[in-house]
């Protein structure tokens, strides 16, 4: 008897907060995928759920890619739909997630321009940004198959709602921001590219100062899926162009296997016969003023680069 | 499988429905179903250390026998001996053959001889030190004749092996524990509701004070050379308010689990925050170690009877053994030696049983006296801490240092109020105010919510547990490890 009790009041404690968890979980993701906030991934998340991305030429890459590459100057030169999915501060590894997540809301695009670099493949070991992940996360096989790999959510947060929210004080913030502050329409990004208007910050000198180098480790599970790619692009007849977005010059040498690595992207290109635009020893190259630091353009020198590379890709499909 | 994790959420609930409905009542079953149930919850951890753990339970269950049928003192004394040596024998190797093998090496340097060590690369077993005490103060009473050996092997092998207690204890006698596991249970509604409170709370010690206050506390520790005076003192603050809601919140989980299977467990914290004077202060911390190390070592070396120097000298060894039983490390040593001198003018001027109630009893607040006696012990503690959570002398002594001499400048004060107002925010030291406003009104039951809303209707009853589910939830995710499992 004292154990039917026990249980019944138990249940009766328990039950409220299990109906509550999915309904919870449902309003959590609504209120923050309804952010609008650097740097703008959810917002490429949401274009991507909401199949709002429909193109015919995808930009993939990381910041490399979304600050760089304006898809409105393409589109008028190409006379082509581009949305440009550029990836904050991830390499191909979740660049590939998001094709594929792309791929299940939308059909397969003629063209995807991916922009490579010293940092594509190289693999994180944490999950940098891990809350762009969370209003979508709950039971997606594909984005527990290439998160859980990173330091970042336990396996229980992919199946159980609501507890992958638990601690992410930042992200709940936002979400009773979302809640109970009028909601602006405007977005960070747009079709998932926003040229920044930053000035040059002084990073780099502070690491030559510093005597920085760098040496990139290309990880051995992103080369296969990324020869895999190349594969499954030729498979679907989708057309595959590399590009090498301008770097400031002087940065460049504080890579010192930078040579390897480019040599690797030459020798796939020649090998599936990938045409590969590489901007590194560009005029943009020369001049500070077109970025914000050694890796990143600013507004003014994505606009510039954008109108060349719209100009080589419009006269290379002339040819 | 950590208290606070996924694994445990549901092996407990499994456990427990399959004790009281499966086993209807049948104590062999209880005890068998305990038993494994608390090998694999140990498995969990490294299925390795469970053969370990198996040795020594046959070891004591064996020797235990043995001491009980011996014919002579010195057949009683050899098994005894036995015991002894092979459970200290397995706890020097794991645990502290490197540090003296180094300690020993570094001694040498300092005389010219330079020679290498020759080390161990091993994993302590999780919760060795826990149950080799449980194994010692088994014998040892055997050996005293205050308790019979125990002669069902799986009872005695539940005694040691009880996976509430298993990991980090609280450290359980054989005279208190066996009589209970001997017994059959009967489910009892009012512990298990009790047991389940108890479990909330501790989880919310741990989840929301002690995870909380480890990301501050790990900031400032591991980054000390970066900061200066008042941070530094709130380096410590966080660390002693972690390591008391890391270790009393497992103790409260632990008890309240165990009392899910109609098993009562030793008290381990005592709201020692309160304690007027250290004497006070270690009746009320880790009780069931500070027994432990009283009634097996203290007394046996004389206790408190004999003279001066000897009062001073076992002073010193319960101490600072107690300081070494946390870790193969010096700043152990030094903190309890530490608070062995802290201790020794009360015991020298029979006052360190001032305090034997509770502070300010019946009462709201506590009289100025009570106030500034109950800050000053707390501060002495908080400096003791510094010790116990540096990664060595050096490290402690220079964190001490900076501390003192930035405690006078402004800018340390700024440096201060700068990372509470970027990093820490002021939402955690409010939920700690909150925190040690309810363990104050709750210091005279056995846990600070134990009593708080039993009058009250029970959605209001709800709706407080549900606050503390939602402040776990707000809090949570930080996944601490519990500091005690590395000793």
């Amino acid at each position: 008897m004292q154990m039917k009790t026990f249980l019944i009041h138990t249940l009766k404690f328990f039950i409220p907060l299990l109906i509550l968890l999915i309904p919870l979980d449902y309003v959590l993701s609504y209120y923050l995928s309804q952010s609008n906030e650097y740097p703008g991934e959810i917002e490429v998340w949401n274009d991507i759920y909401q199949s709002k991305a429909t193109c015919d030429v995808a930009v993939y890459g990381s910041s490399r890619a979304w600050a760089h590459i304006n898809p409105e100057i393409l589109k008028d030169s190409l006379h082509a739909e581009v949305y440009n999915f550029g990836m904050d501060g991830h390499n191909f590894w979740l660049q590939y997630l998001r094709h594929l997540e792309f791929l299940k809301h939308h059909p397969q695009p003629k063209t995807i321009i991916l922009s490579v670099d010293v940092f594509t493949l190289q693999k994180r070991t944490e999950l940098y940004q891990q809350s762009q992940f969370l209003p979508y996360m709950l039971w997606n096989a594909n984005i527990r198959k290439y998160t859980s790999s990173y330091v970042g959510f336990k396996k229980s947060d992919y199946y159980i709602p609501l507890l992958r929210y638990s601690g992410k004080t930042t992200s709940l913030k936002t979400i009773l921001k979302n809640a109970f502050s009028k909601h602006t329409e405007e977005k960070y990004r747009k079709r998932g590219f926003l040229g920044l208007d930053r000035a040059w910050n002084f990073d780099f000198e502070k690491a030559k100062a510093a005597n920085v180098t760098y040496q990139i480790k290309m990880d051995s599970a992103t080369l296969v899926l990324f020869e895999n790619f190349i594969q499954e692009c030729r498979n679907t007849k989708t057309e595959l162009i590399f590009v090498y977005t301008p770097e400031y010059i002087e940065g460049q040498k504080l890579f010192v296997n930078r040579s390897e690595l480019m040599s690797y992207y030459k020798t796939i290109s020649e090998k599936y016969a990938i045409p590969f635009y590489d901007y590194s020893g560009d005029s943009l190259c020369l001049d500070k003023k077109y970025f914000y630091n050694a890796s990143h353009l600013n507004k003014q020198g994505a606009e510039i680069f954008s109108r060349k590379l719209a100009s080589d890709l419009k006269a290379r499909t002339k040819n | 499988m950590l208290f606070n994790s996924i694994d445990f959420a549901i092996f407990l609930p499994i456990v427990f429905l399959l004790y009281w409905f499966v086993t209807k009542g049948n104590l062999k079953l209880q005890n068998t179903l305990l038993l494994f149930s608390s090998y694999f919850f140990y498995a969990c951890w490294d299925w390795r250390f469970l053969f370990l753990l198996i040795f020594s339970t046959l070891l004591d269950y064996f020797t235990g026998i043995k001491m009980s049928d011996a014919k002579s003192a010195s057949s009683k004394k050899f098994w005894f001996w036995l015991s002894v040596s092979v459970n200290l024998g397995f706890l020097g190797v794991f645990k502290y053959y490197n540090f003296f093998a180094e300690s020993f090496a570094s001694a040498l340097e300092n005389l010219g001889l330079q020679i290498n060590p020759w080390t161990l690369n091993l994993i302590l077993p999780v919760g060795i030190s826990f149950y080799t005490f449980h194994g010692l103060s088994y014998v040892i009473d055997i050996y005293k004749d205050r308790i019979k050996a125990e002669k069902n092997f799986i009872d005695y092998a539940v005694f040691v092996s009880f996976f509430p207690l298993l990991v980090a204890g609280p450290i359980e006698r054989a005279t208190h524990l066996l009589p209970q596991i001997q017994k059959r249970r009967t489910f009892d509604y009012a512990k298990a509701v009790d047991g389940l409170k108890q479990i909330l709370w501790g989880l919310f010690k741990k989840i929301v004070i002690a995870d909380n206050c480890a990301e501050f506390a790990n900031l400032i520790f591991n980054h000390s050379d970066d900061y200066s005076g008042s941070t530094l003192l709130l380096g410590a603050l966080f660390f002693s308010i972690q390591i008391y809601g890391d270790f009393s919140g497992y103790s409260d989980i632990a008890i309240g689990t165990a009392k899910l299977f109609g098993i009562e467990l030793l008290r381990n914290f005592a709201f020692p925050c309160f304690s007027r004077d250290i004497a006070e202060f270690w009746r009320r911390w880790h009780i069931s170690l500070s027994s432990w190390f009283r009634d097996y070592l203290y007394i046996p070396l004389g206790g408190s009877k004999g003279g001066t120097w000897m009062k001073i000298r076992n002073t010193f060894i319960i101490f600072i053994v107690s300081g070494f039983w946390h870790g193969a490390n010096w700043t152990f040593i030094v903190w309890g030696a530490l608070n062995a001198v802290y201790f020794l003018p009360l015991l020298l001027h029979n006052k360190n049983r001032n305090h034997l109630d509770v502070v300010a009893a019946g009462k709201l607040v506590p009289t100025a006296k009570e106030f500034f006696s109950m800050l000053l012990t707390f501060l002495m503690t908080v400096f003791a801490w510094i010790f116990f959570r540096a990664e060595n002398i050096q490290h402690a002594m220079s964190y001490i240092s900076d501390l003192f001499s930035g405690l006078a400048s402004k800018s340390s004060y700024v440096e201060t109020m700068n990372l509470i107002r970027w990093q820490i925010g002021y939402g955690i030291p409010l939920v700690i105010v909150l925190f040690f406003s309810l363990e104050w009104l709750g210091r005279e039951n056995q846990y600070a919510i134990s009593q708080l809303g039993k009058t009250w209707k029970r959605p209001m009853r709800h709706a407080l547990y549900y606050a503390l589910i939602f402040a776990i939830f707000w809090f949570g995710g930080k996944e601490q490890q519990f500091i005690y499992f590395q000793f």
